[in-house]
């Protein structure tokens, strides 16, 4: 979990991300943040996520919900 | 009736022919009479191709791209068993949507090793006289409008693309006296499996403003087929070292 919040904070260039925490409320948050995000899953996780999947994703502790434990982990 | 297309005799090895581009410049070289050698990772996309082919005498091989080193041993023995070969199309690829700010090199990798680096193993082992017939020789290397002009998040991919037309062009100065002739295809956003993969990452107001940049619509495999086979066959004989740009008119503007 901690591996894969140090790389959403890497995207969104924050120190770093809580759960609680809106993804819209980043300053940082724009399209290509979110695409860094698909990158990110289908490169490190083996998640297909399509956009407007994300799209409808709101806070970080739901979107690390949509990851599956162990991935995060491992 | 006179075909300036007729492909009749050639013996052409086209990559990633299990699907989109591959298999369509495939099958329409095998009704303008190609014998075609169909070569993919995908061992099912390779048997569907291949029983849409016109006329006998086609092959399918399994090869993973990726595996540099051992493109120049499959071209050889394709050239061994089957035949010397006359063509080359490389239409494998892979996609690449990364922002920058994620574009590690692991992430670019696999796709600049099926895009690029094989395309320069492919032709390098084409040009052998183990492996080349000896005449009429076309390479096309499949680029995309991406090397032309620049979108957001497919640097990679740009880069890859890019690299062919300059190879193409060097390799086309070097081949020439062989009568090897070594040119690039560039197409827009074509409707196949890939643009699947590239189009999960729009919205729909992402795929809008994409099919809006093309004037003529979405493209479709057959549409660049044609102008792969157009240098591939004698009409394209005095044409070397170029760029044909399919792509809907998506760079015109």
């Amino acid at each position: 979990m901690e591996a894969f919040c140090a790389k959403l904070a890497d995207i969104l260039e924050v120190d770093e991300v809580r759960p609680e925490d809106r993804l819209q409320d980043f300053d940082t948050w724009d399209s290509l943040s979110a695409l860094s995000i698909i990158a990110v899953l289908g490169s490190d996780y083996g998640i297909q996520m399509s956009a407007m999947e994300l799209r409808n994703i709101r806070t970080v502790a739901e979107l690390t919900a949509a990851v599956p434990r162990e991935k995060v982990e491992s | 009736m006179y075909n300036p297309l007729d492909l009749t005799g050639r013996r052409i090895l086209v990559t990633g022919a299990a699907s989109g581009i591959g298999r369509s410049v495939a099958i329409l070289s095998s009704r303008l009479g190609g014998n075609l050698a169909l070569v993919d990772l995908d061992e099912t996309g390779l048997e569907e191709t291949r029983i849409q082919l016109e006329g006998d005498g086609h092959i399918g091989h399994v090869c993973d791209l990726r595996d540099i080193a051992g493109i120049a041993q499959s071209s050889t023995k394709i050239a061994r068993d089957w035949g010397s070969l006359h063509g080359l199309v490389h239409a494998a690829g892979l996609p690449c949507v990364v922002p920058l700010r994620v574009l590690e090199p692991d992430r670019y990798r696999e796709m600049f090793a099926v895009n690029t680096e094989a395309a320069l193993a492919l032709v390098r082992s084409f040009q052998s006289r183990k492996v080349y017939a000896g005449e009429k020789g076309s390479v096309v290397l499949i680029s995309s409008v991406m090397a032309l002009v620049g979108s957001a998040t497919v640097a990679a991919y740009s880069m890859s693309k890019a690299a062919l037309i300059g190879m193409a062009r060097s390799m086309a100065i070097e081949l020439a006296p062989k009568g090897i002739r070594v040119n690039c295809v560039a197409p827009g956003f074509i409707n196949t499996p890939m643009h699947g993969k590239v189009a999960k990452f729009w919205d729909a107001e992402q795929e809008s403003r994409m099919k809006a940049l093309h004037p003529l619509g979405w493209g479709e495999p057959e549409d660049v087929a044609g102008a792969i086979a157009f240098l591939l066959a004698d009409t394209g004989k005095w044409i070397t070292g170029t760029v044909l740009t399919v792509d809907g008119g998506y760079s015109a503007q």
